[in-house]
């Protein structure tokens, strides 16, 4: 698959599971965005490339509230959880996250809105074609790792798709290039 | 206890037959997942993705025990603790002494399977551990008191107004049946569960033995909150769920969600592996390993098939029958066809006796099995092991052992029942009432007389117009067109006659033995293949031809299976089955083509795919071809190949009542498609939808391919 295909695939099947997808050209583009849709404190667990950003501060400098310890304690009042992507698939648009440590679930799972900051460079065209990337993330003897595909859904009431049961309700990807080329890191 | 048993399960059929809400519920489901599922498969080579999950499934249950070991040396390695149990006792006191050891009062559970398979919720309560489903699915049969219906849809028979009302109860406040509400409402409720448990109980759809993980996948996310809040994390994990590799989990992954919902993949797949951290320590995780009658099903050769399931419900989404009366009555824990292969193996033949009847034998399930099981087949299998422990019952027994072995009774019975009947049929062709208390049987359907002349006494008188015959064709008639429709075997003499072929009637050949292997009579079965076979080949024909598929396929698969450990027949059986076509097949691949009809000003017609012909045979483009060629307009109604509702004695003795429900379903589709002609290739059909259609004084024809294609050289 080529690059451009690949972008476009993954944008069309993202869009098609329920996620939202922005583009960002800068980190601080991406930090207005959160600002702007956040809707309240943000989780942010701890992962390479935010540290490298220095996410956290970028943040609180906008105005945001951050919550970056206590996470247990802290998780359920949180309006969005913040995160990286280790890699993604264009066929599904499926984000894969590596999830061992336990911030990352909480901030995945409990909250109402999810955003993922993905570089574009490190979209897979399909899950088979990433298996070896997925062996090495499961190499560890311990290891939780996520693949995501739009927000959590549930259609056992009448067939009806209703969306965000236990899981977000929303999931914003946000586009950087820059953050990473390794799949091994979030 | 079995005549109890029969009564109860007959109730059951009633209750969910005067429930039309369910089957509108079923059959809106069915349709939309049908196209869900076609557009998730579009453009993959479905054969093949079958087949690969097919290996990888018998890979491991070739080296189970290998892979086990595996797997739980690499899960062990990532610090979780593994157990196998035996047995449902087994696996449900492992989980309520770790309970018992580590305090635990509340559990929260996401979906599994086996733990409705071994009754784990409520060894919990007898525990004093409160278990909370937290599958939106789940809760509500959970709070309603009920078993799921559906493997991957709970509570597909409910409606929203009772779970307004359940969910009523839990917050002590009228609710309104709005369904946002009501989703709304789970996650608020179930939130505070969640942080409260001291244990998550899931079950897993894979066990990867190469990395010793568990992979689940889910849409809700509660099975992520199940694995990640707690700090005991309980799998229950039936043994055949192992995958060798990770590219064998992969294959899983991107299948199951197409199959069981249509979706491309579900919101999560999560991969576990060992003691992942949780709060200021590490997890404490517990693969429960289940057996519970899968290594018996294992050793079954004729069964074992059936391990490759990856539990995705396709197999109830396309059944007639599940459509028409739902979860609880075809099914125990696990539903539809694959439910009665699972529940005889895991709880027991009297749970599986009388739902091994509710299959009516049209093979959907076949057709879209993700993991190629020929559930049929097996379904069949088991009819025959309950008749060997029940018996078949003492009527059918005398049929079939006494009278049907023996050619001459049988067909002499035939004809005296063609003259006792005349009191009914007052010598028309048609009976439209049955008096006293077979009356139920003509209510929703004329039946056919039995001719007062049977084929093979006619066939003498039949003319061949042949000059050089290019072929010799010998007709296998089957009972139907030999004693009810010998109508259609002029047809098919004319017909053939026209393409250069001559017919011959083989006198010594017999029913196929098909009704006595569906009610489970193998013996039977075999020695009528062995008479057919031997009456057939002894007229040394160069093709034999079918007007019925179900003896199609007896011809075809059935002798070959029933005779291959016979050194005498069983090369005979694989020679007949090679030059066995129905007629159709015979026309288009061995008589010349269609182009010979060249007709044209027919009816507006519509096509009815016969099950056997289609999903047995596999031919359903052929006749189609045949009837266009022929001058027909063709017009295709909705769910062409669904199943009439026939299925031999399914309608007249063990479910007329169903089959009724089920040729309902077809006239709809036949009506709306405003053909004026219903063709098919089935005498059976035939016999079900011409009787449907005369009862309701329809003006469309139902009429057998050949009589349409014998009308063009008439006209």
């Amino acid at each position: 698959m080529p690059e451009e295909n690949r972008m476009k695939t993954f944008l069309e099947a993202a869009g098609r599971s329920g996620a939202k997808t922005v583009f960002c050209s800068s980190p601080a583009q991406a930090v207005s965005y959160l600002r702007d849709h956040s809707g309240g404190s943000i989780l942010l667990p701890s992962f390479s490339s935010s540290r490298r950003l220095g996410l956290a501060g970028l943040l609180r400098d906008a105005g945001c509230e951050v919550i970056d310890s206590d996470f247990r304690r802290q998780s359920a009042a949180a309006a969005a959880g913040l995160t990286g992507v280790n890699f993604a698939f264009a066929e599904t648009g499926t984000l894969v996250l590596e999830s061992t440590e336990e911030p990352v679930r909480l901030a995945t799972t409990l909250p109402e809105r999810h955003f993922a900051l993905l570089d574009p460079r490190k979209i897979f065209p399909d899950a088979r074609s990433a298996a070896p990337v997925l062996r090495q993330l499961q190499s560890g003897t311990r290891h939780f790792v996520a693949f995501v595909t739009g927000p959590s859904r549930t259609a056992d009431i009448e067939r009806v798709l209703t969306i965000g049961v236990h899981g977000p309700r929303e999931v914003h990807i946000l586009l950087l290039e820059g953050l990473s080329d390794d799949p091994l890191e979030m | 206890m079995k005549k109890v048993r029969m009564q109860e399960y007959k109730q059951r059929i009633d209750n969910a037959l005067s429930t039309p809400r369910l089957q509108e519920a079923l059959h809106r489901f069915g349709d939309a997942w049908a196209k869900a599922r076609e557009d998730a498969f579009l453009g993959l080579d479905f054969e093949a993705l079958r087949a690969e999950i097919a290996g990888c499934k018998d890979e491991v249950r070739r080296h189970r025990e290998r892979y086990l070991s595996e797997f739980i040396r690499n899960a062990e390695n990532a610090g979780a603790r593994v157990v196998r149990a035996r047995n449902a006792e087994e696996a449900c006191r492992y989980i309520t002494e770790l309970a018992r050891e580590r305090g635990v009062r509340t559990a929260v559970k996401s979906k599994s399977m086996v733990s409705e398979e071994i009754h784990l919720n409520k060894a919990l309560e007898e525990a004093g551990v409160r278990p909370v489903e937290t599958d939106l699915g789940e809760w509500i049969v959970q709070l309603a008191g009920e078993r799921p219906s559906h493997m991957v849809m709970p509570a597909i028979h409910m409606f929203r107004q009772e779970v307004a009302e359940l969910f009523g109860q839990v917050t002590g406040q009228p609710e309104p049946p709005d369904i946002a509400h009501l989703v709304q409402l789970a996650r608020n409720q179930l939130r505070g569960a969640f942080i409260e448990a001291e244990m998550g109980i899931s079950g897993a759809n894979i066990a990867v033995a190469e990395t010793g993980g568990l992979v689940l996948l889910t849409n809700e996310g509660n099975a992520r909150l199940v694995a990640t809040l707690p700090k005991i994390h309980v799998a229950l994990v039936g043994i055949e769920k192992l995958a060798p590799s990770l590219e064998d989990a992969l294959r899983i992954i991107q299948v199951l969600p197409k199959s069981a919902t249509g979706q491309p993949i579900t919101s999560y797949v999560t991969w576990i592996g060992g003691a992942v951290p949780c709060g200021e320590g590490d997890k404490e995780l517990h693969i429960v390993l289940l057996d519970n009658g899968r290594s018996a099903l294992a050793e079954s050769p004729r069964c074992r098939d059936a391990l490759r399931c990856i539990r995705c419900g396709a197999c109830a989404n396309v059944c007639p029958v599940y459509q028409t009366v739902g979860g609880h009555v075809f099914g125990h824990v696990y539903i539809g066809a694959i439910g009665i292969v699972l529940t005889a193996f895991y709880h027991g033949l009297d749970g599986a006796a009388e739902i091994v009847r509710a299959c009516i034998g049209c093979r959907s399930c076949v057709s879209v099995c993700p993991a190629g099981i020929d559930l049929e087949d097996i379904i069949l299998h088991l009819r025959e092991v309950i008749a060997g422990e029940e018996g078949i019952g003492a009527g059918k027994s005398v049929v079939f052992k006494k009278i049907m072995r023996n050619r001459r009774l049988f067909h002499g019975m035939l004809r005296t029942a063609a003259i006792l009947q005349k009191p009914v049929t007052r010598g028309e062709r048609t009976i439209r009432h049955l008096p006293l208390f077979f009356s139920g049987l003509t209510e929703w359907r004329t039946l056919p007389a039995i001719a007062d002349t049977p084929l093979r006494d006619s066939w003498t008188k039949l003319p061949q117009k042949v000059e050089n015959p290019k072929a010799r064709v010998a007709f296998f008639a089957g009972c139907l067109n030999d004693f009810v429709y010998p109508e259609l075997g002029e047809d098919l003499v004319t017909v053939l006659n026209r393409l250069g072929a001559e017919v011959i009637f083989p006198e010594e050949q017999s029913c196929c033995g098909v009704p006595a292997s569906y009610s489970g009579d193998r013996e039977t079965a075999s020695e009528m293949a062995e008479q057919n076979v031997r009456a057939l080949l002894s007229e040394k024909p160069d093709y034999v031809v079918t007007t019925c598929p179900t003896c199609t396929m007896a011809l075809q698969r059935d002798f070959v299976e029933h005779l291959k450990d016979n050194p005498v027949w069983a090369e005979k059986a694989r020679r007949l089955s090679e030059i066995t076509f129905d007629v159709s097949r015979l026309i288009t691949d061995k008589l010349g083509g269609a182009e010979v009809f060249q007709g044209s000003g027919g009816d507006l017609t519509t096509y009815h795919d016969s099950c056997h012909l289609k999903r047995g045979a596999g031919v359903w483009r052929e006749p189609r071809r045949l009837l266009a060629a022929s001058g027909r307009e063709l017009t295709e109604m909705a769910h062409a190949d669904r199943c009439c509702g026939f299925g031999g004695s399914y309608s007249f003795a063990s479910h007329p009542a169903v089959a009724r429900r089920i040729l309902e379903d077809k006239l709809t589709d036949i009506e709306a498609s405003d053909a004026k002609c219903v063709a098919m290739d089935c005498p059976g059909c035939l016999l079900q939808i011409r009787g449907g259609l005369e009862k309701k004084e329809s003006p469309i024809r139902a009429a057998h391919t050949i009589e349409l294609l014998a009308d063009t050289f008439r006209r």
